[in-house]
């Protein structure tokens, strides 16, 4: 395409070069169609011409007036209403250098004068394209005849005995001059091969040298041939006269058969290995090598494959693993149909990225693996346009914003400032012509629909799934006319560029020593799955799947039997963990086991929001379910499947559309039809079993349905973020150090540096007096829940972790009661003849998925399983001093504070589910392999900077502090900055010791505020995270502490106490 | 289940009997029948499982007393079943029939299984074979079923068509808790909430309050809650504070109105589990407190209508001075010390079993209902439901009176007198 397409001089006002830019538009849509018909009608002339005429008028400035005519190969097509008049413009069709005819374009009428009559420049381009395309086309039939007729004849050959070769030959002598002469060459030089002497004397130029000898020497001297010059000799007929007499007629047409196929293959791979040719000049040899050889089952499977790696790596991702699996999956045309779709910048050498790449590679395995055994239903890919990975460096140069390059280099808060300016400034610049023109027929090609433009990083490719999610996926409504829509689109890929320079992606990359790799990221532009229903725009439902699933809430569910997550509208609630809703959870190996079986319960558990784009607003809006669909009720797509009716306490199928009254149905989201009545999650355990069998490790998946079709919308190696990689099960831990062992329904997972354990003794705790104290338990293990350090405790207890009722069975605690511990193990200890049934979390299990709360199921008295009681009876108690109120419990409820209970230690848990084992054990917490996960995952990632700032600025505040101006006694610090476990979002415990009167204790709050503010602004620049203020002030009285009510039992404490902190130092210098 | 130490539930529900046998000075032969139930039946089923292959379950049912009728009382899926558990809760629905007068008796089953490892086509199976067992000891006129702990109407539909098939015939009377339509009654919804208040309303008739004069505190917003406040907006009362559950702070919230709350307002900002959302709530004008607060508030009333053990020796100190009546529309809200501190400061207290029988009294117009295959309108139900609750409340209070007993006490001496003299007359004990 013209790169100075919006340049025509004359028209440089704004109303001009937005004309200029849609007549390129045009003019693109135009071509793009030709292109189309001729690729459609690959075997008539006759049709293809048809449907070209059709397509010419709409790409000329006055397509009213405007008339085709195309006459070649004797046939002569013209527009309807077609009349020569003097305002033509024509342009030759030639093939191998000779014209065979015409495109001609006709204005019925005058019109103004332009750069030639009155027609543009561009236009005469256009029209040369047009005829260039033809000439193409009437070649590649010329060619696939002459296949054709020697495919015939040479099933005869044999039969008739005649010189058959002849005549095909000469018709490619004439088309194809240039390969003539090379299969010629090829010819001469395999008679010479198999020795025959007369062909040797000609490839050594007419000389018959030491034949004999040679001939001796056999074919090792072969190569020796030195290269011919005389064309004259290999354009006669004479290698073939001379191979007629060695060879048979059959032989010889399929040599020259197969010579011609592998020479067209050979001349693309020479594209493709060239690391100089750019993307068009390989979409251009594709497609050649396409229309070249219809029939890819002649080329060797070798060749096959070799162009099909190289096509990987270069239009998709070098990633070697994907490669690997691609080769065999992503065939030569698919590549080919992908290009149309790919809105390449001049001279590009990008790459699509990891998630179109995953996209596309899932959708072709699928496409060719379904088998009657193992159905997998139809998987569709949405319509989809690519921008490549340099699409983003051509954008910034176009712009002159190279600046920005140097961002990442900045300190994070100067990044964090700068973002917005970057968005705006990103949003304010154009894009390169081409890529308009490009967008421009995307946006025909995707219709009015609404899209989303999603980032392919390549970083993910060299990441992996960590890094999914750093930037922006935007939705746009594409609403209104062509130019808003096509400003809107541009407007959407400038955000998604700019996020490339936001300080969470850098932040994320500098962690991980990734700074220095440049930026590259490609852009999807695809349209939402879904329908539209009133104003709303959704698809039924979305999800995503894992073929592998950590989170069981029952023994009969394996690990191999996958997860999905479901939620009616769009899937970006599927995806995020969200802590007020809940997505629903079905086992696609397990199709009848129901995570939540209580009417109540499955209500709860169930979605109770829904994203939808709105299409008046043109934004994405979170409805409440029970809402939306009063106002949508019968019209939502899929509704039975997706939503049951609850009536008297009972999950109805929802009633027939005719019967329905939306107001008064109360439609609950359950996926009761989708799972019960049809095949979708036996096909989606097949889609998963087959994407994990050929990508050769567990996948996950994200997709879309729209109510008639399925749509598969991402495909990647499961997530190993989260502590969800399986870890290594440690051989060499002594005995002693072991504080359990289990070996029965294991997820996978890690968690590092336990500092606390409750541990309810299932001996003690039978023993309890009474119900009433065994609902003390729970009430004491909510209010440890907030007192321990969050996710540095594990909660370890007899039979059913959440029982109602029978509170004898397990621990009756909520959720709330639990949802700082990491992790919750459930202990079956064998009572008599029977080992209870354990409860998998199933009392909130939901909620354990949502917040990433590990469960282990132990089973001490089975093989090799292991609780080490002797620890837990030999650890000294804390809850007497933690909890005085509750110490009558302390048989049955034990705290341990293991470090201080192990010499220092701290106790770590490893869980593999491959292995089915999970251990505990005591380590040095200094021993520095914090996290068993492989070196590509392993973050430098330093929560210390985060305590260490904090604990820096709580020394300066309390050194500012003016203990007689405010009355304070004492200053101490306590909780996760005092415990080096700070993260990004947490806030400064500190505890004052007051002894003022009101006014002074007004003062000090309130200066103390200001810190606060300030320091929770300094926190936003440096993480990201908005908090009001970053101080969590407590102030306790000398009679708080002698009576050590509530915080005031920090100072001093047995276990976790605070520190103090000098004060007043800075007054004297000034601060 | 012979277990060392701890507490076992029928022994627990045995000494509260022998309590109340005291006051009444029962005589041993009728002790010893009480305390133990009358018929028990344990039996397997045997399931196909979705694998193909087989699994044994464990079935019970208990019918404690019958003296006054077919025994009433659910079924439970639970995978730690035990025996002692379904003898101590027939017991207890012995006690709850009798304290509102309906003539049925007291029932428990349950089976031993986990549904959550259970598809749907096995917990049928389940249901179909625990009918097969029990086909013949069970029936509208002697022991009737209903859904309870991890079972609905569901499964109560698939045993009522199993025991129908067996006895060929239509007998909606075998079981409750069925859906409108199929033999369900109306008003089942209603009438638990309802129920509160009508009782509610003749404790303050009794304390000489008119209504319109009261203000109330309720705890939760679910089903209970929000017809409670239903009824007792209508009888002219001001509700102005609620609390509920926030999913989303994993912590209860209290939403606080002074001029009383919009009954309607806050439904349409409530999910269908009875969580608030606050800000909307702020919207309409709601102070958000902490969820605990609902207890501190100055009203005259409190309705603790969610949870089990909400009112606390740790707690019960915060009730305002106010606050004349406790009507416990919750099951078990009030810990025995908290109970204690009630009586201790002259509190009325409208007792759990009492104040939340509109459930079982519905339950117990449904079967009415399926014997004589002729369904009433909701006015009617709700009108019945008020004679039965009102004169349930006026037997409790006026006994409560005449002997200066504590209203909970008051309850379980009706009730259990009750059961007693149909055993006496019908010359079993």
């Amino acid at each position: 395409m013209p790169n100075d397409a919006a340049g025509s001089g004359e028209r440089r006002t704004p109303d001009g070069l937005l004309e200029s830019l849609q007549e390129r538009a045009k003019e693109l849509n135009c071509l793009y169609h030709v292109e189309e018909a001729l690729r459609t009608h690959e075997n008539s002339l006759e049709d293809a011409l048809e449907s070209v005429i059709d397509a010419i008028p709409p790409g000329w400035q006055y397509p009213d007036i405007c008339r085709a005519r195309i006459s070649v190969e004797g046939l002569d097509k013209r527009s309807e209403g077609f009349e020569a008049t003097p305002w033509v413009l024509t342009s030759e069709i030639s093939v191998q250098g000779r014209t065979v005819g015409s495109v001609e374009v006709y204005y019925l009428e005058g019109r103004p004068e332009e750069d030639q009559g009155p027609f543009l420049k561009e236009e005469v381009r256009l029209i040369n394209t047009i005829a260039g395309l033809i000439g193409h086309y009437v070649l590649r039939q010329r060619l696939q005849d002459v296949q054709k007729d020697w495919e015939a004849l040479r099933e005869q050959g044999e039969t008739q005995g005649t010189e058959i070769w002849r005549s095909p030959l000469h018709l490619l002598r004439e088309s194809d001059r240039g390969l003539y002469l090379r299969i010629a060459h090829k010819m001469l030089n395999y008679l010479c091969q198999v020795g025959i002497d007369e062909a040797q004397r000609t490839l050594m130029g007419g000389e018959p040298t030491a034949s004999t000898e040679q001939g001796a020497r056999g074919e090792a001297n072969v190569p020796a041939c030195p290269p011919l010059q005389d064309t004259d000799y290999l354009l006669s007929d004479a290698p073939f006269e001379l191979a007629s007499r060695y060879l048979s007629q059959t032989e010889i047409l399929t040599r020259v058969q197969n010579w011609m196929q592998e020479d067209k293959a050979s001349t693309f791979l020479r594209v493709l290995n060239n690391p100089r040719t750019s993307l068009p000049e390989i979409v251009d040899a594709m497609r050649r090598f396409e229309h070249g050889i219809p029939d890819k089952l002649v080329l060797r499977p070798s060749t096959l494959k070799t162009l099909r790696v190289s096509l990987t790596q270069r239009i998709l991702t070098e990633q070697i693993d994907f490669v690997r699996v691609a080769k065999e999956n992503v065939h030569i045309e698919d590549f080919f149909e992908l290009s149309g779709r790919m809105i390449i910048p001049a001279g590009s050498h990008g790459r699509l990225g990891g998630k179109s790449a995953g996209m596309v590679l899932a959708h072709r395995i699928l496409e060719r693996a379904s088998t009657p055994e193992r159905p997998i239903g139809e998987n569709h890919l949405p319509n989809t346009w690519y921008l490549p990975s340099d699409g983003l460096l051509d954008f910034i140069g176009h712009n002159d914003l190279q600046d920005v390059i140097e961002q990442k280099f900045k300190d994070t808060d100067e990044i964090r400032r700068e973002y917005p300016d970057i968005v705006r400034l990103f949003k304010s610049s154009t894009f390169p012509p081409r890529i308009m023109n490009g967008l421009s027929v995307a946006l025909d090609d995707l219709d009015d629909v609404p899209l989303i433009v999603r980032s392919s990083s390549l970083l993910e490719d060299r990441l992996g799934t960590a890094f999914s999610g750093k930037y922006r996926s935007l939705f746009v409504a594409n609403r209104g006319s062509k130019s808003e829509r096509l400003a809107a689109l541009a407007d959407a890929i400038a955000e998604v560029y700019a996020s490339t320079f936001g300080p969470d992606p850098i932040e994320y990359r500098r962690e991980r020593g990734l700074l220095e790799f440049n930026e590259e990221m490609g852009i999807l532009i695809q349209e939402v799955v879904g329908r539209r229903i009133g104003k709303y725009f959704l698809p039924a439902f979305a999800g995503v799947a894992f073929s592998n699933s950590e989170f069981r809430w029952s023994p009969r569910i394996e690990r191999e039997d996958g997860l999905v997550r479901l939620v009616p509208g769009l899937g970006t609630r599927a995806v995020d963990r969200v802590a007020d809703d809940y997505p629903t959870l079905l086992v696609p190996g397990k199709p009848n086991l129901r995570a939540n079986v209580a009417v109540d319960e499955i209500v709860r558990y169930s979605p109770r929001w829904m994203d939808v784009i709105n299409l008046e607003t043109g934004t994405i809006e979170t409805k409440r379910v029970q809402d939306l669909m009063k106002e949508l009720g019968g019209d939502y797509p899929m509704l039975r499947e997706v939503f049951s009716s609850l009536q008297d306490g009972m999950l109805k199928q929802v009633p027939p559309p005719v019967m329905l009254d939306a107001e008064r149905e109360n439609l609950v989201a359950t996926f009761d039809g989708l799972a019960g009545r049809k095949p979708f999650l036996e096909h989606l355990d097949n889609v998963l079993d087959l994407l994990e069998a050929k990508l050769g490790t567990p996948v996950d998946i994200e997709f879309a349905h729209d109510g008639e079709r399925f749509y598969l919308l991402q495909c990647r190696p499961q997530s190993k973020a989260d502590q969800s990689t399986p870890a290594p099960i440690p051989k060499d831990v002594s005995p002693d150090r072991v504080i359990f062992a289990a070996d029965r329904h294991v997820s996978n997972g890690w968690v590092p540096e336990i500092t606390h354990v409750v541990y309810v003794d299932p001996d003690g705790y039978a023993e309890l007096a009474g119900r009433d104290e065994m609902l003390a338990v729970a009430r004491a293990v909510g209010k440890l829940n907030r007192l321990l350090p969050t996710k540095r405790f594990i909660l370890i207890g007899p039979g059913r972790w959440g029982s109602r009722g029978d509170v004898k069975l397990g621990v009756s605690v909520t959720y709330a009661d639990i949802s700082n511990t990491a992790m919750l193990i459930e202990v079956a200890k064998r009572k008599g003849e029977y080992v209870p049934d354990l409860s998998f979390g199933t009392h909130f299990f939901q909620d354990l998925v949502e917040s990433r709360i590990r469960y282990l199921p132990l089973y001490p008295d089975e093989n090799d399983a292991t609780l080490n009681e002797r620890f837990f009876k030999g650890a000294s108690n804390l809850l007497p001093e933690m909890l005085p109120e509750f110490s009558h419990l302390a048989v049955a409820l034990k705290v341990i504070d293991v470090p201080a209970a192990a010499d220092g230690l701290v106790l770590r848990v490893h869980m593999n589910a491959d292995l089915d084992e999970a251990i505990g054990f005591l380590e040095d917490p200094d021993e520095n392999h914090a996290e068993p996960v492989p070196v590509e995952e392993k973050t430098s990632r330093k929560p210390v900077q985060y305590w260490q700032w904090r604990l820096g600025m709580a020394e300066r505040i309390a050194a500012a502090i003016d203990p007689e101006r405010f009355g304070v006694e004492a200053v101490y610090v306590f909780g996760s900055t005092k415990n080096a476990t700070a993260g990004p979002a947490s806030d400064i415990d500190l505890l004052v010791h007051f002894r003022g009167d009101e006014k002074q204790r007004r003062a000090l709050t309130s200066w103390l505020e200001g810190w606060g503010r300030a320091l929770a602004e300094m926190n936003y620049l440096r993480t990201g995270y908005r908090t009001e203020s970053l101080l969590d002030l407590h102030l306790v009285t000398d009679e708080d502490i002698e009576k050590k009510t509530s915080y005031a039992a920090k100072i001093g404490a047995v276990t976790d106490a605070a520190r103090e902190l000098p004060m007043g130092t800075a007054i004297e210098g000034g601060v | 289940m012979a277990e060392t130490g701890g507490y076992n539930a029928f022994e627990m529900a045995r000494s509260q009997f022998d309590r109340i046998a005291d006051l009444i000075d029962l005589d041993q032969g009728a002790r010893d029948f009480l305390r133990t139930p009358m018929r028990e039946y344990h039996f397997t089923i045997p399931v196909r499982m979705d694998d193909g292959s087989m699994k044994v379950f464990q079935g019970f049912r208990v019918q404690h007393n019958d003296a006054r009728g077919p025994s009433k009382g659910g079924i439970r899926f639970h995978p730690q079943e035990t025996i002692d558990t379904v003898r101590a809760l027939s017991m207890w629905m012995t006690w709850k029939c009798a304290v509102v007068d309906i003539p049925l008796g007291g029932g428990k089953g349950g089976v031993i299984c986990d549904p959550h490892n259970l598809s749907m086509r096995e917990q049928e199976s389940i249901c179909r074979g625990f009918v097969r067992q029990l086909a013949r000891n069970i029936g509208p006129l002697s022991d009737v079923p209903a859904p309870d702990v991890m079972t609905n109407a569901q499964h109560m539909l698939w045993m009522l068509d199993e025991y129908e098939a067996i006895h060929g015939g239509r007998y909606p009377g075998v079981i409750t808790g069925k859906p409108v339509g199929m033999g369900g009654s109306l008003g089942r919804t209603q009438a638990t909430g309802y129920g509160v208040v009508y009782t509610l309303r003749e404790a303050l008739k009794e304390l000489d309050i008119r209504p319109a004069d009261t203000t109330a505190s309720v705890q939760g917003f679910g089903n209970v809650a929000q017809y409670a406040i239903e009824l007792y907006n209508q009888i002219g009362g001001t509700v102005v504070c609620v609390s509920c559950w926030d999913q989303k702070d994993q912590c209860p919230y209290a939403f606080r109105r002074k001029e009383g709350i919009d009954l309607e307002g806050l439904r349409s900002i409530t999910d269908p589990f009875g969580g608030i959302e606050t800000a909307k709530a702020r919207e309409q004008g709601y102070e958000v407190i902490p969820g605990d607060e609902w207890i501190e508030q100055d009203v005259d009333i409190l309705i603790p209508s969610a949870l089990e053990n909400s009112i606390t020796a740790d707690n019960v100190e915060k009730i305002g001075k106010r606050v004349k009546i406790v009507a416990e529309g919750a099951n078990g809200p009030t810990t025995p010390e908290a109970d204690n501190a009630l009586h201790a400061r002259g509190i009325h207290v409208i007792p759990d079993f009492l104040a939340n029988a509109g459930g079982v009294t519905c339950s117990y117009f449904e079967q009415v209902q399926s014997n004589m295959n002729y369904y009433w309108e909701m006015d009617e139900v709700l009108g019945k439901l008020d004679v039965k609750m009102t004169s349930a409340y006026v037997a409790v209070s006026e006994l409560a009176r005449r002997r200066d007993l504590y209203m909970r006490d008051a309850a379980y001496v009706v009730s259990i007198n009750r059961v007693v003299e149909a055993c006496r007359e019908r010359g079993w004990v």
